[in-house]
């Protein structure tokens, strides 16, 4: 039997593959879009009975991110896997297949009053796909990663065996963390069906204290101040190339009012207070190359001294952001910078990862840089995936 | 001790949670659970079910302090003070010791109880020190270990002679209060007898008449924590005869006022004495448990001095009282109380340890000296005659030199105006 | 000692120099058990390593000669995830306890595993900052053990657990290198599955901490309600209304006794419940949240609601809580602590199941728990001189865990699954759950080395993956049979 037609057989919505959905360029030959887990497990089933190579999809929005894949047979469409399968609001959990828009999940969640505490930086971005690329914006400075709200995760292995790992209680020491395994794993280990994640209420109240800082010296100042006062901040971010500085308070109104007055305060007299985020808040900065940086505090001189005024970034108090470089930017450019970024971060203990840029600059440089461990990360890779079929190529170390 | 049958009882009172190993000074040193009063225990436990007693178990005994610090941190209740008292009587009686070892134990018993043979000591070592003869017997091997502490004791300790013999009684300023009788000590009234003096002074101006025994012999504090318990018992019962005619015993050496607290585990099995030490352990009370417990009536005087408060592990682990003499110095005006980092780790010097275990004691009392060197304090108060030297030793060690005086010293200067200079002026 | 285990001991000896290595029966026995102690193996030879290097020089011996490790820290867990093995060497990092690097403005510290938790605190508090992990051993258990088992604690409701509290480690693997496990490097989030694994994949051997801003205030009540249902309707009201303690713990009437017997905490006789409420924070926005709680508190029937003044009151508070595991020593002759979770909202049901269950069984059961996120602690109280009593307080135990399960919860929220309950991971896993989960376990040791026997009934053996494409070529190593 052909893999189309044996496809068909376990999943009601299998085409082959259009040019133009393209990973980085590689057409696939067929796309299955499962509809719950039963025919996503049968689909990989039958993808490891067939040899195929498989990569999966959320809503396209980072698919553009890494390396492009070796080969790619399959694309697993997630966006029929957009069920909220359970919201326990009384227990502040919320159980979501992975196909499920970011935004749509927020709506469900906020007629209870609850979120999930992630920023979604790319609108439409789905929960499978946030999951695998581990992505987040501001709020990580308090609430973390994918990985610190993610407490259940339901997968299929490369061979269609569902695994799960985790549970819906929020304190939970048995077995292995699959999930923040998972996280950020681009695809690589097999596929996620359904995720539970810990909720946070909504808070009653916001505000943003916004300031503007001039030059490197200053911003860390701003920086170092609120992170070292009792204001307990949700999240501190540097803005460039506009070099703003701003920090998100959220609680009660009564204690976000005077805690804004407070952070307003010590940050001088260019601080504003201010209901909503500012220019650039949450989002990745603009330009052709996105290059995803691990800075702590300490680093955020050195890392804006050798950007200069002009380059587009975004940085989170936690110690980590983004650096965006124009379309003009040649690739010795891009190599030039990131060089550089590696250089000054690698002293910080930091590091610089290319999400994704132009397919000219992408043969000339080192997406990843340094990775440490990873002989122990292929040997992971190989017990997960043994053929090498899941999304290979696309992740660190040619993974 | 009391009856050997409860050890089991005891023994299974701990449930191996590990909460003491922190607090306990050589599991602080070393990491080793052998070390620990978790291990200590479980060792014992294995010497209960039938494991002989073998050089590396009673190694791990004897390096115990006895400071009873993980008798404060455990939660369960358990008795290690009892535990450990009953196990080195276990060893005293099976195992037997090297002839080197021996000879240490003997001379050390022999010499700290007994006032008049250490008072004998006290000039020739001076004289001793100062020949360079101590070069000569350095092959002794046993002098070489006692000689550092006396050799201390007697740098540390004000020269002779100048402290006054102290009266039987001395008698109230004021209306009096109370009577109180005084245990004197072996190593506080040989090497510190200011102290006595003090302490004596501050309870007369504080209205009490002070009852002090002539005749008054060592409490067996030694003895008693290093499982020699018949040697014990028989300094207990003359003390409890000694003192059985006043209604409260002020002791201002911490380890002697927990013995006495102890007499009554000590004595239960002794008919005719369990009942009188009863009653002598429950009208024990240090010095500045039945100051905090009077209340202040004299006026106290400014003593401008940083005063970096050192808990003895006999007042504050054996005997709980930790907040006293704090509340006692902090009342005196201009003078200001520092803690001392690590409150709960002994100094090393713990009875006989530092004779015993020279090379630990060591490395305890450095590291006490590190945290006390860091509070800047002029003057390091401690409650008891042990520790004052052990710190002060290890600061000169180190080239730090601080004043040293007892809680009842430094209330003296106070009660009579004589300032600071009665304190820090000293050699120190 | 087999031969095969001296020739072991005499090549570590040569590593860590006389004294770093314990062979003598007596010594090794102190070393049987951790805070578990109803499992018991003492370990083949004890090494107490400084360094590192000499860890990965230790693992590298024992993978040569095919001999189990187990690596322990203070010895404080209470799942027996430290149990050594009979024919193993058992690694003590109590000896690297260095504080290596406090970086206030990077809001991080450089620790060994041997550190105790509490100490991290201690160093970095005058800089206003603390270490936010705080299991009840905190005073003692090393932040090794913290990373191993992904220790929690009252506050863990709102700060989270180690894994959202440690940043990078640096692990001696199972073939003995030295690799570094950031959180946030490229790659696998390796450290991600490490911490928590219960030190089946590996030996961390220096850890860097993320270091949580001193709260402003902090506010602690005291609510003592007729029964253990009314208490955990305030627990309901207070998540409901959004508010997110620090935490929420509850003790029924049985541990309030226990308590009441060990520590003189005098809490408000004739409660059916107590509940301790703590927030902590900017002060503006706590002083708000603390009236709505004792509102709360209020209107679900508390009859007596204390606040603490200062520091020592708040001890007092915490008292009763913090001896009740211990304390309970003082009314049951022996008793087993339990850990399980359910979903917070399951309460009431779970409880007045856990009742039933006690009832029919005879067994008493004294419960304290993390109410704010569901995490039992149910004490099973048995005496151990009767017969049978302890086979029964078994099964009641066993038994609330399969409650925890049936209502979509966990067999462990922070005690970890360790030697003493791998037996309950098939009811909370299948087959292939647990099989995934190995798979992470091959690719760190596929030999199996590792702290074996732990968090899995049955090891996956590592050669049965299909296909395998990479990693030894199926001759190799089979010379010497022909």
């Amino acid at each position: 039997m052909r893999p189309l037609d044996a496809l068909a057989k376990v999943c009601g919505d299998v085409r082959p593959g259009e040019p133009a959905e393209g990973v980085l360029g590689v057409e696939p030959a067929l796309v299955a879009a499962p509809e719950n887990v039963t025919e996503a497990a049968d689909v990989m089933r039958v993808a490891a009975e067939n040899g195929l190579a498989v990569v999966p999809r959320g809503a396209e929005t980072r698919l553009d991110w890494g390396a492009p894949p070796e080969r790619c047979d399959l694309l697993v469409d997630t966006h029929r896997l957009d069920g909220l399968i359970e919201h326990a609001a009384g227990d502040l959990v919320a159980k979501a297949e992975a196909g499920l828009p970011m935004e749509r999940l927020a709506e469900k969640l906020a007629e209870r009053d609850q979120r999930l505490a992630l920023d979604v930086p790319l609108p439409g971005s789905t929960v499978g796909g946030t999951i695998a690329t581990g992505a987040a914006g501001p709020l990580r400075s308090l609430y973390g990663t994918p990985r610190s709200l993610v407490i259940g995760l339901t997968i299929v292995r490369a061979d269609g065996q569902v695994a799960r790992s985790g549970g819906k209680v929020v304190k939970n020491v048995a077995g292995y963390d699959l999930g923040r395994l998972f996280s950020g794993s681009f695809g690589t280990l097999g596929l996620i069906v359904d995720a539970t994640f810990r909720l946070h209420p909504v808070p009653a109240a916001t505000a943003y204290v916004v300031c503007a800082v001039s030059g490197p010296e200053d911003a860390h100042d701003a920086v170092q101040t609120v992170l070292h006062c009792a204001v307990a901040p949700s999240a501190v971010e540097y803005i460039g190339p506009s070099g703003t500085v701003a920090v998100l308070l959220e609680g009660v109104p009564d204690g976000v009012a005077a805690r804004a007055r407070q952070t307003a305060d010590l940050l001088g007299e260019n601080a504003e207070i201010s209901g909503t985020a500012p220019d650039g808040w949450g989002r990745y900065p603009d330009g052709t190359t996105l290059i995803d940086i691990s800075a702590p505090p300490p680093a955020l001189r050195d890392l804006l001294t050798l950007l200069g005024p002009d380059i587009a970034v975004t940085w989170s108090g936690s110690g980590h952001g983004h650096v965006g470089l124009p379309a003009e930017s040649t690739p010795d450019e891009v190599a030039d910078v990131l060089g550089r970024l590696r250089d000054a971060l690698g002293r910080h203990r930091g590091g610089a990862v290319v999400r994704y840029t132009p397919e000219e600059v992408r043969g000339e440089i080192d997406l990843w840089g340094p990775v440490p461990a990873l002989a122990l990360m292929r040997r992971v890779k190989d017990q997960f995936d043994p053929d090498h079929r899941l999304s290979p190529g696309r992740f660190a170390g040619g993974i | 001790m009391g009856s050997e049958d409860d050890l089991p009882n005891l023994l299974s009172d701990c449930v191996h949670c590990g909460f003491c190993l922190p607090t306990c000074p050589t599991y602080v040193l070393w990491g080793e659970e052998m070390d620990s009063p978790r291990g200590r225990i479980h060792l014992m436990q294995q010497h209960a079910d039938g494991t002989p007693l073998s050089g590396p178990m009673v190694e791990h005994f004897d390096r115990c302090l006895g400071c009873m610090a993980c008798v404060t941190s455990c939660p369960s209740g358990v008795q290690y003070d009892r535990l450990i008292e009953m196990t080195r009587a276990d060893v005293e009686r099976e195992h037997p010791r090297s002839l080197k070892e021996r000879a240490i134990r003997e001379l050390v018993f022999q010499l700290f109880p007994y006032r008049r043979r250490l008072r004998a000591l006290r000039g020739p070592l001076r004289a001793y020190q100062k020949s360079g003869l101590e070069r000569l017997v350095r092959r002794s091997g046993v002098l070489e270990r006692i000689s550092p502490s006396v050799a201390a004791m007697e740098r540390l300790a004000p020269p002779l002679g100048r402290a006054p013999k102290l009266p039987e009684r001395v008698a109230a300023r004021g209306e009096r209060r109370a009577t109180v009788g005084m245990l004197t000590g072996c190593v506080q009234a040989e090497f510190f007898p200011g102290v006595n003096a003090a302490t004596a002074r501050v309870l007369a101006l504080e209205g009490c008449d002070v009852v002090i025994p002539r005749d008054q012999g060592c409490c067996g504090a030694l003895s008693m924590h290093s499982g020699r318990e018949d040697e014990a018992r028989a300094f207990a019962r003359r003390t409890i005869q000694m003192f059985e005619a006043v209604d409260v015993i002020v002791v201002n050496s911490a380890g002697c006022g927990s013995a006495m607290k102890e007499y009554q585990a000590l004595l239960a099995d002794d008919p005719a004495w369990s009942g009188r030490a009863d009653a002598l352990s429950a009208k024990t009370r240090d010095f500045a448990e039945f100051l905090a417990a009077l209340g202040p009536r004299a006026k106290r005087e400014p003593v401008p001095v940083t005063v970096a408060y050192h808990d003895a592990c006999h007042l504050a682990h054996a005997q709980g009282i930790r907040s006293q003499p704090r509340a006692l110095l902090a009342a005196i005006p201009e003078l200001t109380v520092r803690e001392i980092a690590e409150p709960e780790i002994c100094c090393g010097s713990a009875g006989t340890y530092n004779l015993f275990q020279p090379e630990a004691a060591g490395e305890l009392g450095d590291r006490k000296a590190v945290n006390v060197d860091a509070t800047g304090a002029e003057l390091l108060v401690a409650a008891n005659p042990g520790c004052s030297m052990q710190i002060a030793t290890a600061l000169r060690r180190r080239g730090a030199g601080i004043a040293i005086a007892h809680t009842a010293q430094v209330l003296d200067a106070s009660l009579r105006g004589l300032g600071r200079d009665a304190l820090v002026a000293r050699d120190s | 000692m087999e031969a095969r285990l001296a020739v072991l001991a005499a090549r570590l000896e040569e590593l860590l120099g006389a004294g770093r290595v314990i062979t003598d029966p007596v010594r090794l026995r102190t070393y049987e058990c951790d805070g578990l102690t109803n499992h018991r193996s003492t370990p083949a030879v004890v090494v107490l390593p400084d360094t590192a290097e000499q860890i990965a020089g230790i693992v590298r011996e024992c993978a040569a000669a095919g001999t189990p490790y187990v690596a322990r820290g203070s010895g404080t867990g209470l799942s027996g995830g430290a149990l050594p093995r009979a024919d193993g060497v058992l690694i003590v990092t109590s000896r690297m306890r260095r504080i290596l690097e406090i970086d206030i403005p990077g809001q991080r510290a450089v620790v060994e595993p041997g550190v105790v938790n509490l100490d991290v605190t201690r160093a970095v508090r005058p800089h206003g900052y603390y270490f936010a992990p705080d299991p009840s051993s905190q005073q003692i258990c090393s932040v090794g053990g913290n990373v191993a088992e992904n220790s929690g604690g009252a506050h863990c409701l709102k700060y989270g657990f180690t894994a959202h509290h440690v940043l990078s480690c640096e692990v001696v693997t199972p073939d003995g290198e030295i690799v570094e496990l950031p959180a946030d490097g490229p790659g696998y989030d390796l450290l991600g599955v490490f911490v928590g694994a219960e030190g089946t994949l590996g030996i961390t051997t220096k850890i860097t901490v993320r270091l949580t801003r001193l709260p402003e205030t902090v506010q602690t009540l005291l609510a003592a309600f007729g029964s253990i249902e009314a208490g955990g309707g305030a627990v309901s009201a207070i998540i409901g209304a959004g508010v997110v303690p620090a935490a929420i713990e509850m003790m029924d009437a049985l541990s309030i006794e226990a308590a009441e017997a060990a520590v003189r905490c005098e809490y408000p006789p004739g409660a059916g419940a107590v509940l301790i409420v703590e927030l902590d924070g900017p002060e503006a926005e706590v002083a708000a949240q603390f009236t709505e709680v004792e509102r709360l508190c209020r209107d679900a029937g508390a009859f007596e609601i204390r606040i603490a003044a200062d520091d020592e009151e708040r001890a007092l508070i915490w008292k009763g809580r913090k001896s009740a595991f211990a304390a309970v020593g003082r009314i049951s002759p022996a008793y087993i602590v339990q850990d399980g979770v359910i979903p917070r909202t399951a309460l009431p049901q779970v409880l007045a199941q856990i009742d039933a269950l006690s009832a029919e069984s005879g067994v008493r059961v004294a419960n304290v728990f993390h109410a704010g996120d569901g995490n039992l602690h149910p004490l099973v109280l048995f005496d151990d001189a009767e017969p049978g009593a302890e086979e029964r307080a078994e099964a009641v135990s066993g038994a609330i865990l399969d409650l925890c399960i049936e209502h979509g919860g966990s067999i462990t929220g922070e005690h970890g699954v360790g030697v003493d309950k791998s037996r309950y991971m098939p009811r909370m896993f299948t087959d292939t759950d647990l099989d995934t989960m190995q798979m992470v376990r091959c690719g760190f040791d596929p030999d199996g080395l590792c702290n074996p026997g732990k968090v899995f009934p049955t090891p996956r053996l590592c050669g049965e993956v299909p296909g395998v494409r990479r990693g030894a070529h199926p001759y190799e190593g089979k010379a010497d049979l022909f």
